[in-house]
């Protein structure tokens, strides 16, 4: 291994790394207290210590205590609760409305993330590899105006969102009116107020709100591929979809699954654009999630230990979720696996 | 140089850190999860009990109040706290008024921790659950046997609408202080113009409706946050007609409660209502103060179920000359059992003493203070709405036309009043909510909706885990 000839620095550098890979494996106890100088103890108090301490006190034990809490039957109210062991989750899978709202964030975990990227991914490669056929690849005329563009909606905080839209959605609303100017005349439907449209009325507003960042994110990711690559491509006669598909999509497979998994957690969540849009939960409870039963189980019925049992469920099910992405993605990535950090 | 020992040293302070990790937090939380908070602050000083001072509230002692920034404001607490801090029966107290639009959320961890607020006015759409907290809160009967300002015995200057909205089982935890009556408003000019008559019983809203569609109009409309309005206006228009026969099987969770034939026939003739189309449709995807507005401004319906905070809620969107008006709910026919004039009527905004407060007694004092005639016709002025304490609106309402009418209604009913609590006192509503809007949208069957509305009642009675409290 130790090709270096002693005597000269740089050699000498290099071979102390080299001593450093192989003494990763052998373990010499001896130099441990050497090491332990007061720099190198205070350097791991300050920047290890210090962190992990903080998670512990401000992460970890939340969620311990909310597990907690979820197997006794706190009011809320009162300092005193009994434990109920599991009693709280058994109860919660067989309430038929706990169930419906589980079902409810489901479909929009797979939908939403789905429709969001797919319509960022085509926006991201009409900016940038879109463009003209000849000379070099490069996105629409006019791509960086609708890039920023396309990000005004992610700047409006959520809740400004939904209430936006709940009033374009009402059936005196601007969406009603608009379809009356066409010649639609829908006669005043209640967009959010009808089982049928509801959820799908909903779940447009949230992939309105994100598409923009997230073709902000695939463009950067876009940019990252080197334009030989694409180039080639495009002399050996791949046309644009086949670019995307073939050159574009696996390269930035990674910024897919991480978008995915963020899209997921928030479809999970949605309490805020679920609470400005339809705060009751809408007709027959086809648009309430997860989160809005937790808040109402925990506030209005005065039942903290069962919402805390949900709290744990919606936990285990952001968990599970993003476990099932990651997998499938490993499945579909194939043999560059070993390339990627 | 110093990566050689160090990569092993890192990764075993990592695994050392790891357990900890694993270890740590379980020991802290479960020792805090024992009792989370403390036992609760110590009782305060108590003071000497004079009749200026009947709970004997301590010199120089503070008291907090929180109350519900809602329809009515704040700002009537402050006025009583003006006035107690100007007692001479009382040395240097200093009160302080904070205001909050949700009450459970704020003071959830103040009742845990067990320094409540002296005074708490528990409404709202985000108020605590009654059977959560009813054990931390003292029995105000003393309140009620104590003389007001003026010298007279509280018990007798209220309204007997007063004890019955406050007493959870044996115990009167809440002093309700606005005086609400639930009725059916209209516009009195729309009505005079058309010569119609407001409806005196359910048979009559047929026709009603009919006369309305004449005019392209509907006969009622709602919005989705409030479509137990509907729920309200059925509930309370069976009572009327049949009495404690409908209202206890509901207010004590019994099995069948929403088949009694009186509920079954005016829910049939609601239905009716809306497949004839008298119903806006839409209301389940309107907000509730926009659909409100719809009636009040635009004059789009003729008739709105609701309790008398309507005429305050809507004061900035109501047409001009639109003279609001009020008849209670109606019976189901001519043939009802109850008295005359027998109406849901119940006084709202419901202040709380918690026992373990630091000034309880500061707290009763301020109950007492604003029960006094000179704090409740400042109250009544300002908001034009009744208080608890009788004997305080003039003939003129304050020129409110809805205030005349309540007190009409209020002087119809003499005793024969009645209030609704369980759907409150088990956080129904929003369960309830989606129900009523889907079945306003013409969306359900009489059957199905009494099949719904059971099976939300005999869930939450077959629950353990729920408290009951017994109603009378």
């Amino acid at each position: 291994m130790s090709l270096s000839a002693p005597g000269l620095d740089t050699a000498l550098d290099t071979s102390t790394v080299v001593t450093a890979r192989t003494g990763r494996r052998k373990a010499p106890r001896a130099g441990l207290r050497r090491r332990m100088s007061f720099d190198y103890v205070s350097f791991l108090l300050v920047f290890l210590g210090l962190p992990v301490a903080i998670f512990l006190i401000f992460v970890i034990s939340p969620f311990v205590q909310a597990v907690y809490y979820a197997m006794t039957n706190w009011t809320g109210f009162s300092p005193d609760m009994d434990f109920v062991g599991v009693e709280n989750f058994v109860r919660l899978f067989q309430d038929a409305t706990f169930l419906q709202a589980m079902g409810n964030n489901v479909l929009l975990a797979i939908v939403v993330p789905l429709i969001t990227i797919v319509i960022a991914l085509v926006f991201a490669s009409m900016i940038t590899v879109g463009g003209p056929s000849h000379g070099q690849v490069r996105g629409l005329k006019g791509s960086s105006f609708y890039r920023v563009v396309s990000f005004f909606p992610y700047v409006i905080p959520a809740i400004v969102i939904a209430i936006l839209w709940n009033m374009i959605y009402t059936p005196s609303g601007l969406l009603n009116g608009i379809l009356g100017v066409v010649g639609i005349d829908t006669n005043e439907f209640a967009w959010l107020g009808d089982a049928r449209t509801a959820m799908g009325a909903t779940i447009f507003v949230i992939v309105w709100s994100m598409v923009g960042f997230y073709m902000v994110l695939f463009i950067a990711a876009i940019k990252g591929i080197p334009g030989e690559t694409l180039e080639a491509a495009r002399i050996d006669g791949a046309g644009r979809f086949r670019t995307v598909i073939s050159i574009v999509l696996p390269q930035i497979r990674d910024n897919v699954q991480t978008a995915y998994i963020y899209l997921g957690i928030l479809a999970l969540d949605a309490f805020v654009y679920m609470a400005g849009l339809n705060s009751t939960g809408g007709p027959g409870n086809s648009t309430l999630v997860m989160s809005q039963y937790l808040f109402r189980t925990a506030f209005e019925k005065g039942q903290f230990g069962m919402a805390s049992a949900m709290g744990v469920v919606l936990a285990v099910i952001t968990l599970l979720f993003a476990a099932i992405v990651i997998s499938v993605f490993r499945l579909v990535g194939g043999k560059d696996e070993g390339g990627r950090a | 140089m110093a990566l050689t020992e160090t990569s092993i040293s890192r990764r075993n302070l990592l695994r050392g850190v790891t357990a900890t990790a694993l270890l740590l937090p379980f020991g802290m939380s479960l020792a805090s999860c024992a009792a989370p908070g403390g036992g609760g602050a110590d009782a305060g000083p108590a003071g000497e009990a004079t009749s200026d001072n009947p709970f004997g509230v301590a010199a120089n002692t503070k008291v907090d109040a929180v109350v519900f920034d809602g329809g009515y404001g704040v700002d009537y607490v402050e006025n009583a706290a003006k006035i107690m801090e100007g007692n001479k029966g009382l040395e240097g107290v200093s009160i302080t008024v904070a205001a909050s639009t949700k009450i459970a959320q704020e003071l959830q961890p103040r009742f845990v921790g067990g320094n409540p607020p002296d005074l708490v006015d528990n409404s709202g759409a985000n108020s605590i659950g009654w059977n959560t907290i009813l054990e931390q809160l003292e029995d105000l009967s003393d309140v009620l046997e104590s003389d007001n300002l003026e010298g007279k015995k509280i018990a007798d200057t209220l309204f007997d609408g007063v004890k019955a909205p406050g007493t959870f089982g044996d115990k009167f935890a809440a002093i309700n202080y606005v005086f609400t009556t639930y009725g059916v408003w209209y516009s009195g000019s729309l009505f005079e113009e058309n010569g119609w008559e407001p409806p005196t019983t359910w048979q009559d809203l047929m026709a009603l409706g009919e006369a309305a569609k004449e005019k392209d109009k509907y006969l009622f409309l709602w919005g989705k946050e409030a479509s137990t309005y509907y729920q309200t206006f059925v509930v309370d228009s069976a009572v009327i007609q049949s009495g404690d026969e409908v209202r206890l099987p509901l207010e004590n969770l019994e099995e069948g409660c929403w088949s009694h034939p009186t509920l079954q026939s005016i829910l049939t003739i609601l239905h009716d209502l809306i497949a004839a189309g008298y119903v806006k449709p839409g209301g389940g995807g309107t907000q509730f103060t926009e659909a409100q507005a719809q009636w009040s401004l635009d004059q789009e319906a003729l008739l709105y179920p609701s309790g008398s905070w309507i005429e305050n809620e809507m004061k900035k969107t109501t047409a001009d000359n639109f003279q609001m008006m009020g008849v209670r709910e109606m019976p189901l026919d001519d043939k009802a059992t109850t008295p005359e004039g027998y109406m849901r009527a119940e006084a709202g905004e419901p202040f709380i003493v918690p026992s373990k407060a630091k000034n309880p007694a500061g707290g009763k004092e301020l109950l007492r203070t604003m029960l006094s005639k000179e704090a409740a016709s400042a109250f009544s002025k300002e908001k034009l709405a009744p208080t608890v304490v009788k004997d305080i609106v003039p003939e003129d309402g304050f020129g409110s036309t809805a205030l005349v009418s309540q007190v009409e209604m209020i002087a119809a009913a003499g005793t024969g009043m009645f209030t609704i609590k369980s759907f409150n006192l088990y956080g129904m509503n929003s369960d309830q909510l989606p129900i009523w809007n889907s079945f306003l949208d013409g969306k359900m069957t009489v059957e199905e909706i009494t099949k719904q509305l059971q099976d939300l009642t005999d869930k939450i009675r077959n629950d353990s885990s729920i408290e009951k409290i017994e109603i009378e």
